[in-house]
């Protein structure tokens, strides 16, 4: 069973904290991202799982058994870094198999993990190569290799595909995508894009400043984020944010009424997401359960199937709708945008999301 | 785990800490014997200066029966000019060779740097006879060329491996600009080697301060010593004297001492980020 | 673009180009230079080797005249001879003690949680700084059986009956020179290996930590191959300096004639006698030029070696 307890972790550089009292549980075979904006701890909670940190406070458990005050060759875990990491003087060969010669493995054995390994990320050609001579992609799999090969009860991936290109990045995303299936293991996969997020993670664990956000599938990440936060980090483009005023239990941009709030008046902050802006005609009545909003459109980024369109409100405020591409824009033509009632999220002065109506 | 880890740092230090005693005890010794008196010298080398055993005669000798002022500007004036004339004119060639592309341009880069394996001395003979014939027997700016000379080849070098790195968009886009060639390498590249001219300049200093070999052979002249010549021959004359010997190498040490101390960060920083192009 | 910049772009095709004076003036200073004062003398004295000293005052050529009296005359040839050898013995100690201790000291600081690194590092080389007369005379004073500090010392660790004037002995004083040498210079391999060892990505030594390695093992599996360059340059540079500027040393504690009795003569100061003379021996420009040629043969022969042996199996393991 290879579970993952984090129970109250914490962890000081000097006397600031930059990791506050998480806990976290996961699940044997569960592939879990931690995500979160540059300097939010993440890879610092991944090394304090490897062993490459020690802990301030709390306690980590793998399959049960607390692993603090192992080493990091003793916990059953296997890293893959965001630089590789390889070993420059030795082959792919002899990088897949450095560890297990190291510890006394059996050839046999040795010669069988490493067959495997290559077998399931395609590097039988690339065997004999030295990291030099491999492109970015070919590294980043026999960096991901050596870490089959210890067959670790927990991989951890540290940002690893942060140093390749776009396009690589998404080929690669798919194949950690198949290896999981393949292998099963249980997962932790830190990353800054949202976009690998949404697509790996069984769970998705958001940080911000050292402490967790929230925790939940990606679906559940987009359709009731806890926060302001949580909801401007998932999805791309990200929700417009708009300034609003509650008022006998509406929620209103101008004077007209858009969804219903059980917040008490005053300020508050209304989430849209671009994709679930829709263009209306002018003078279009309105469906059921959908409220309008008018502008004029200031730019618009046209991507081939679809296009963001950035609105200007009345009140110069400014939103970006993720529309149909068939269609024509102009700049300063008037556009009547959209929007279902219940697709509005409604954040209070802390920033905290209303839950009520979701 | 962990309390193997600590273990060893304490070795780790007791080892360092080892070396460290071993490197400074002498000088150590020196300075602090050169505040005593003879009898304290001799009686108790290793207690400290204070009441009887105190004694500022060595200084006193040192510095009024030698021209330590005047040595130490002749280091200072070979070693300054030397280093500007490195690191000026091996900025240019290394800028030249790593800029533009020219017939023989590989093959004059190789001829610039072979220059760091086959050492200077080897041509002293000749050297010789070419700075007498050049009338500049006992100059300091015999030194001064030769010293230059000695310390092109690791300069163009270090700096050519540095340009190479450098992309050329800013240059490119000062020629749009319509500079000159000239003043894109004053104005553009010679800023954009500051970075590495501390290495250079560590590299290219030291040899330079410390030889003993070319101020003895071209200008063992009273007016052009160095103060490395300076002390060996003063220390030649002294050997009985013991106060003044000590006196006199304390003397030696302090200025590099407190000048070492004062740049050690720059110093080493530069050793350590151009001593990695082996 | 139509610039000059095609200078780095292309290459020159059109015949009609204006000759582009920069590039001489910029590599004029440097090259000058370098040649006159550099290259020339050492050609001028391969040249020199080849003449001598004609009764009745000039010089003429005598082709390898001077080379047989070098290896034939018994004055010249013992005094070679053991230069040589003393110089070979130089290289030796310092290639086993110097650089040893420098890669241990370097692999110990290069070690990211050590606290005072900097501290230490500012300390050792500080040695490598001073002035090669300052060394020599701190150490001649230090063994100086005249003053006690090394006497009793050594009577404190009950070794009080093992001490020697070491300096003046010919059976140690080689020995004990180069152990000073080794004492000052231990700093500039100790950089060297230092560089190279930090610039080993942390991130490789972590993978090799989570493969289970320790520190001894990181050190020889991972650390020391990847520094093997470092190691063909420092032996290079060993090798170079321990001919030609031991001169320095030697000359600052043990004279221009290297006693005792040419116990720590080396090449250096052969060749500084050689030509320039030292008290009752006459210099002799030819026969200086002659060793300075054999000097420059054995430098050429490491020199040789290091690129074409070392550097070329070294490699393969470039990164």
């Amino acid at each position: 069973m290879a579970t993952l307890e984090l129970a109250d972790v914490r962890k000081a550089f000097g006397t600031t904290d930059v990791i506050h009292d998480v806990s976290l549980d996961v699940a044997d075979g569960e592939l879990v991202v931690f995500v979160g904006p540059s300097g939010c701890g993440k890879s610092t909670l991944l090394r304090m799982i490897a062993g490459l940190e020690t802990l301030s406070g709390g306690a980590i458990r793998i399959g049960g058994d607390p692993v603090d005050h192992l080493p990091p060759s003793d916990r059953g875990i296997a890293m893959v870094f965001q630089s590789y990491a390889l070993y420059p003087h030795k082959d792919v060969r002899g990088n897949l198999g450095f560890a297990l010669k190291h510890a006394g493995v059996d050839r046999a054995e040795i010669e069988r993990r490493v067959n495997a390994a290559a077998e399931i990320l395609g590097l039988d050609e690339l065997m004999n190569r030295r990291p030099r001579e491999l492109s970015g992609g070919q590294r980043q799999r026999v960096a991901i290799g050596r870490a089959i090969v210890r067959e670790p009860r927990v991989f951890l991936f540290d940002e690893p595909l942060s140093n390749l290109d776009a396009a690589l990045r998404v080929h690669m995303r798919v194949e950690i995508l198949k290896l999981h299936q393949r292998l099963a293991n249980t997962m932790v996969y830190v990353t800054h894009d949202q976009v690998e997020a949404m697509t790996l993670a069984d769970r998705i664990v958001v940080f911000r400043a050292g402490r967790v956000e929230q925790v939940g599938t990606p679906l559940e990440l987009y359709r009731a984020p806890t926060n302001r936060f949580v909801a401007g980090f998932i999805g791309s483009p990200a929700m417009n944010f708009l300034d609003a005023r509650a008022v006998a239990g509406t929620v209103r941009l101008g004077e007209a009424p858009l969804c219903a709030t059980t917040l008490a008046d005053g300020p508050v902050t209304l989430g849209l997401r671009p994709e679930h802006l829709m263009r209306r005609g002018k003078g279009e009545p309105a469906g059921d359960g959908e409220a309008t909003l008018e502008g004029t459109v200031q730019v618009f980024e046209h991507l081939g199937g679809e296009a963001f369109v950035h609105v200007e409100l009345a009140d110069a405020r400014t939103l970006v709708a993720k529309l149909d591409g068939e269609q024509a824009f102009r700049p300063g033509e008037p556009v009547t945008l959209g929007l279902r009632r219940e697709r509005c999220h409604v954040f209070d002065e802390r920033g905290e999301r209303e839950t009520a109506l979701h | 785990m962990i309390v193997r880890e600590r273990l060893s740092a304490t070795a780790i230090h007791v080892i360092l800490l080892g070396w460290t005693a071993l490197a400074l005890f002498p000088l150590f010794v020196i300075v602090l014997n050169s505040w005593k008196s003879r009898k304290a010298i001799f009686g108790e080398p290793l207690g400290l200066p204070t009441g009887e055993a105190f004694s500022a005669k060595g200084y006193a000798s040192v510095l009024s029966n030698s021209d330590f002022p005047l040595f130490f500007g002749n280091s200072l004036t070979v070693t300054g000019v030397s280093l500007a004339l490195i690191l000026l004119f091996g900025a240019m060639a290394a800028h030249a060779l790593t800029e533009y592309r020219f017939r023989g341009n590989t093959l004059i880069g190789l001829y610039l740097i072979l220059g760091i394996m086959v050492p200077i001395r080897l041509g002293t003979v000749a050297l010789l006879n070419l700075i007498v014939d050049l009338g500049l027997a006992n100059t300091l700016t015999a030194l001064i060329l030769v010293y230059t000379a000695q310390g092109l080849p690791v300069a163009i070098f270090i700096f050519s491996e540095f340009l190479r790195s450098v992309s050329h968009e800013i240059k490119d886009s000062a020629r749009i600009d319509g500079l000159s060639e000239y003043r894109i390498f004053l104005e553009v590249v010679l800023p954009l080697v500051r970075p590495v001219i501390a290495t250079v300049a560590v590299f290219s200093m030291i040899p330079i301060w410390n030889d003993l070999w070319f101020p003895l052979i071209l200008s063992p002249g009273e007016n052009t010593r160095t103060v490395t010549l300076g002390v060996q021959q003063f220390i030649g004359q002294y050997t009985v004297d013991w106060g003044a010997v000590l006196a006199a190498l304390s003397v030696a040490i302090l200025p590099v001492l407190v000048l070492y101390v004062i740049f050690s960060r720059q110093l080493i920083r530069g050793i350590t980020a151009g001593a990695v192009k082996g | 673009m139509s610039i000059p910049s095609d200078d780095h772009q292309q290459p020159d095709k059109l015949a009609r180009r204006p000759i582009r004076w920069y590039i001489l003036v910029f590599l004029a200073p440097a090259t000058i230079i370098y040649t006159v004062f550099a290259i020339y003398p050492i050609v001028e004295s391969l040249r020199l080797s080849l003449y001598a000293k004609e009764t009745g005052g000039g010089s003429g050529f005598v082709g390898f005249a001077n080379y047989v009296r070098l290896f034939g005359e018994p004055y010249w040839a013992t005094r070679f001879a053991n230069a040589f050898w003393n110089n070979v013995v130089l290289f030796a100690m310092h290639m086993l003690i110097q650089n040893p201790i420098a890669l241990a000291l370097a692999a110990l600081l290069s070690l990211p949680t050590l606290t005072g690194a900097a501290t230490y590092r500012t300390i050792f080389f500080l040695p490598t700084l001073l002035s090669v007369v300052v060394v020599g005379f701190v150490w001649q004073l230090i063994l100086s059986p005249l003053w006690g500090i090394t006497p009793d010392a050594m009577q404190a660790i009950g070794l009080g009956a093992w001490f020697r004037p070491w300096l003046g002995l010919e059976s140690s004083a080689l020995v004990t020179v180069t152990l000073i040498s080794i004492w000052q210079y231990v700093g500039i391999p100790l950089m060297l290996f230092y560089a190279a060892l930090i610039n080993i990505p942390e991130e490789t030594i972590e993978a090799a930590r989570i493969d289970g390695l320790g520190g001894w093992a990181i050190f020889w599996k991972v650390k020391f191959p990847l520094i093997l360059p470092t190691l063909g340059l420092v032996g290079i540079l060993t090798y170079i300096g321990n001919f030609t500027a031991s001169f320095d040393l030697i000359y600052a504690i043990q004279g221009g004639l290297a006693g005792p009795d040419y116990a720590t003569d080396v090449m250096g100061t052969f060749l500084f006698r050689s030509f320039f003379g030292f008290q009752s021996q006459l210099g002799d420009v030819y026969m200086g030029a002659t060793v300075a040629s054999m000097l420059f043969f054995i430098i050429l022969v490491g020199v040789g070696t290091y690129l074409f042996g070392v550097q070329r199996r070294l490699q393969r393991y470039e990164s």
